[in-house]
C-alpha cells in the first residue's frame, strides 16, 4: 500500500459550542497539490492549523510520513507556511526573511545567503534582496513569503488563503506561479481557499468542506461533472435547481428522462442539480418551452436567463458566437444535454 | 485678529514654559560654577566639578548605582517582553487583571512598598544589596508594561509569532529573535525609563538604608551645598542624554511600526 506523505485522521475541534471540525479524514500523496476549499467558518483554517501545530485538536491524529506528529510542536513539523495576512518580519529584509528558517536550523551564514539568493531567484525576485517589508508591493511581499517557506525544503507546504489580500491580476499570476513551483519542486502542499476558482485552476485534488466536514474529494473535473453532494453541486460552479420527479432512478425534468446519480434517494419529488452549459437553447417559434429574458455577454460565453412555460428561471451558458441571435422576450425551447444528473430529495 | 492671537499665544506659552523649565536650571548651573577666591571674592570656576571627581567615593557609588540599574533593565526585559508578548497571544482575558497590577507601585506607598516586598524576600536577599533591583523592578513596572504593550500593539504579533514558529523558531527564539527586534523601539524605552527610574531612586534605597548613588549625593549636600548642586546638574545632564538617546530609537520605532502596517 502506498503511503501518504500526510495523514488526517478523525480531526475534531470546537470552539466553545461551534463545532470547527468533526471527524475530519484526509490523506495527501507525495508531491500533491490538495486544497481545501469552503465557504467561510467551514473550518478549513482550522484544519490547516492543526496540521501546522498551531491549533490543537480535540480528538484524532496527524500522520507526516508514518510519523505521528500530533502533539509535535510547530517548530519541530519541519512544514512551511504561507499566510493570508502579510507575515514578513519588518525588521529583516527580503534575504534575512527568506534565511529566517535557515537560521533556526543553524545553516552557516554563507549557506543560507546562497540559498535564500537562490529562492528569491525562483520566485523572480532576486534584484529585491536587500528591500524590506514595505519597500514591497502585497505580491511581492506573499512571493517573498512564499520563498521563505519553501527555503528549509519542507516536508509539507501549507497555505492560508495567501492571494486572498491582493487584487485580481496579481492573484491569478501568483497562483499560476505557486503552481509552477510546487511542481517543479515537488512540494507536497496543502492550500486553503474560499475561491472555487483558485481551488480548480492549481490543485491535484480538491476537498469541499462544510460545517467541519470533508463532503467530497476528488481532482477539480471530477468534482465540477459529479459532484457527490447538493452542497457541493452548489457551491462549486453556478448551478440550475430544477423540481422533477423521480422514479426507479430516472428522473424527468425539460422533457427529457435523466439517469440519477445518486442512490439513496427515495422516489417521489426531487431537486435536479444542473450545470448551465448543460442547458440547450435554441430558437423555436412553433413549440417553445421558454422566453428569454436577459442575456448577459461575459466575453467567450454568455448567459442566457431562461423563464419556462411553468414561470421557473433557468440559466444557460452558451458560446457567444451561438448566443449572438438570441434576444429577450425570443421563444426558445430548452433542454438537458447531459444524460445523468444528480438530485436530492426536496 | 482669531489668527493673531493664535500667533502671539504659542511664542508666549513656549517662553513661559522654557523660562519655567530652565530658569531654575540655568541658576543651579550657574551656582554650580560659584566659588570663593582666597581673598573671599565671589567667582565662577570648576572648582565644585573638580570636588565631584576628587570625591574618593563618587566611583564606587556610582558603580553601584549603575550596576543594580543595569540588574534591574535585564531583569524587567526578561520578565516583561515575554509576559506582555503572551497577554497579547494567550491571555486578552487577564488584561485588566495586569492594567490593575502593574499600575501598583504608583499607588502603594514606597514605605508600604518597601516593607512589604521585603517581608517577601528570603533572609538572604534581604541582607543583600541586590534586593534593590527587585524593587526597582516592581517601582518600573507601571512604565515598562505600558511601553511594551503599546508597542505589541502596533504590530501584527500574532502572525509573526505563528511565522517564527513554523519557521522553527521555539517561544524562546521567538521572543528574543522576532519580537524584541520587531518592537526594538518600545524595548529599547522600557530599558532607558527602568533604568534613569533605578539610578535615580532615593526614597526606598534610603528607607532600606542602602547606599546608592542618589542616597550619597544628598549626604554629601550636607557637607557641601555647592558641590551638591553640582552633582544635581551632572545627574540632570546625564538623564537628559539618556531621554534623547530614547527619543531617538522611538523615532525609529514610529518607522519600524509603519512598516509592519
Amino acid at each position: 500500500m502506498k503511503t501518504g506523505m500526510l495523514e488526517i485522521k478523525g480531526i475534531s475541534r470546537r470552539f466553545g459550542e461551534t463545532v470547527a471540525l468533526d471527524n475530519l479524514s484526509l490523506e495527501i500523496e507525495p508531491g500533491e497539490l490538495v486544497a481545501l476549499l469552503g465557504p467561510s467558518g467551514c473550518g478549513k483554517t482550522t484544519a490547516l492549523r492543526i496540521v501546522a501545530g498551531l491549533e490543537r485538536a480535540d480528538a484524532g491524529t496527524v500522520i507526516l510520513k508514518s510519523k505521528d506528529v500530533t502533539n509535535t510542536p510547530p517548530h519541530h513539523r519541519n512544514m512551511g507556511m504561507v499566510f493570508q495576512a502579510y507575515s514578513l518580519f519588518p525588521n529583516l529584509n527580503s534575504q534575512e526573511n527568506v534565511a529566517f528558517g535557515l537560521q533556526m536550523r543553524k545553516v552557516s551564514k554563507s549557506k543560507r545567503i546562497q540559498k535564500a539568493n537562490e529562492l528569491l531567484e525562483l520566485v523572480g525576485l532576486n534584484s529585491h534582496a536587500r528591500r524590506f517589508p514595505h519597500q514591497l508591493s502585497g505580491g511581492q511581499q506573499q512571493r517573498v513569503a512564499l520563498a521563505r517557506a519553501l527555503a528549509f525544503e519542507p516536508e509539507i507546504l501549507l497555505l492560508d488563503e495567501p492571494l486572498s489580500a491582493l487584487d485580481a491580476q496579481v492573484r491569478a499570476n501568483l497562483r499560476e506561479e505557486i503552481r509552477r513551483l510546487q511542481l517543479s519542486l515537488g512540494t507536497t502542499t496543502l492550500f486553503v481557499t474560499h475561491d472555487q476558482e483558485e481551488a480548480m485552476a492549481i490543485s491535484d485534488r480538491v476537498g469541499v468542506m462544510n460545517k467541519g466536514k470533508l463532503e467530497q474529494i476528488a481532482p477539480p473535473d471530477y468534482i465540477y461533472n459529479s459532484p457527490s453532494t447538493p452542497f457541493v453541486a452548489g457551491f462549486v460552479g453556478s448551478v440550475n435547481k430544477i423540481k422533477g420527479k423521480l422514479f426507479n432512478g430516472k428522473v424527468s425534468i425539460l422533457g427529457k428522462e435523466l439517469l440519477s446519480m445518486t442512490n439513496d434517494v427515495p422516489n417521489g419529488s426531487v431537486i435536479a442539480y444542473v450545470r448551465p452549459e448543460s442547458i440547450l437553447v435554441e430558437r423555436n417559434e412553433t413549440i417553445p418551452n421558454a422566453k428569454i429574458v436577459t442575456r448577459s455577454f461575459l466575453g467567450a460565453n454568455s448567459r442566457v436567463m431562461c423563464e419556462t412555460n411553468e414561470g421557473v428561471l433557468i440559466y444557460s451558458a452558451i458560446s457567444s458566437t451561438l448566443s449572438g441571435n438570441l434576444h429577450p422576450g425570443d421563444s426558445v425551447s430548452i433542454s438537458v444535454t447531459q444524460s445523468e444528473v444528480m438530485v436530492a430529495s426536496v | 485678529m482669531a489668527t493673531l492671537k493664535k500667533n502671539i499665544i504659542l511664542p508666549i506659552t513656549l517662553i513661559i514654559g522654557g523660562i519655567f523649565a530652565f530658569l531654575p536650571f540655568g541658576s543651579a548651573a550657574e551656582f554650580s560654577f560659584r566659588s570663593f577666591s582666597e581673598t573671599g571674592k565671589l567667582q565662577h570656576s570648576l572648582t565644585s566639578y573638580r570636588w565631584i571627581i576628587n570625591q574618593p567615593e563618587l566611583a564606587s557609588h556610582l558603580f553601584l548605582s549603575l550596576k543594580l540599574a543595569l540588574i534591574a533593565v535585564l531583569i524587567t526585559l526578561f520578565l516583561m517582553v515575554p509576559t506582555v508578548a503572551w497577554l497579547h497571544l494567550k491571555a486578552q482575558t487577564w488584561r485588566p487583571l495586569l492594567e490593575v497590577l502593574t499600575i501598583l507601585p504608583l499607588i502603594i506607598p514606597v514605605v508600604a512598598l518597601s516593607i512589604g516586598a521585603q517581608a517577601a524576600f528570603p533572609d538572604w536577599l534581604q541582607s543583600s544589596e541586590y534586593e534593590l533591583p527587585l524593587m526597582y523592578v516592581i517601582l518600573s513596572m507601571p512604565f515598562s508594561f505600558r511601553i511594551l504593550d503599546t508597542g505589541m500593539q502596533a504590530i501584527p504579533l500574532k502572525t509573526i509569532t505563528e511565522a517564527a514558529r513554523g519557521l522553527g523558531a521555539n517561544w524562546l527564539k521567538t521572543i528574543f529573535f522576532v519580537i524584541a527586534p520587531v518592537i526594538r523601539g518600545s524595548v529599547m524605552g522600557a530599558f532607558f525609563l527602568t533604568f534613569a527610574l533605578s539610578l535615580g531612586e532615593f526614597t526606598l534605597t534610603s528607607l532600606l538604608h542602602w547606599d546608592t548613588f542618589p542616597t550619597w549625593v544628598t549626604s554629601v549636600s550636607q557637607q557641601n551645598i555647592i558641590g551638591a548642586i553640582a552633582l544635581s546638574i551632572f545627574s540632570l545632564t546625564a538623564a537628559f542624554a539618556l531621554l534623547l538617546i530614547i527619543s531617538l530609537f522611538t523615532s525609529r520605532a514610529r518607522k519600524l511600526t509603519k512598516e509592519a502596517e
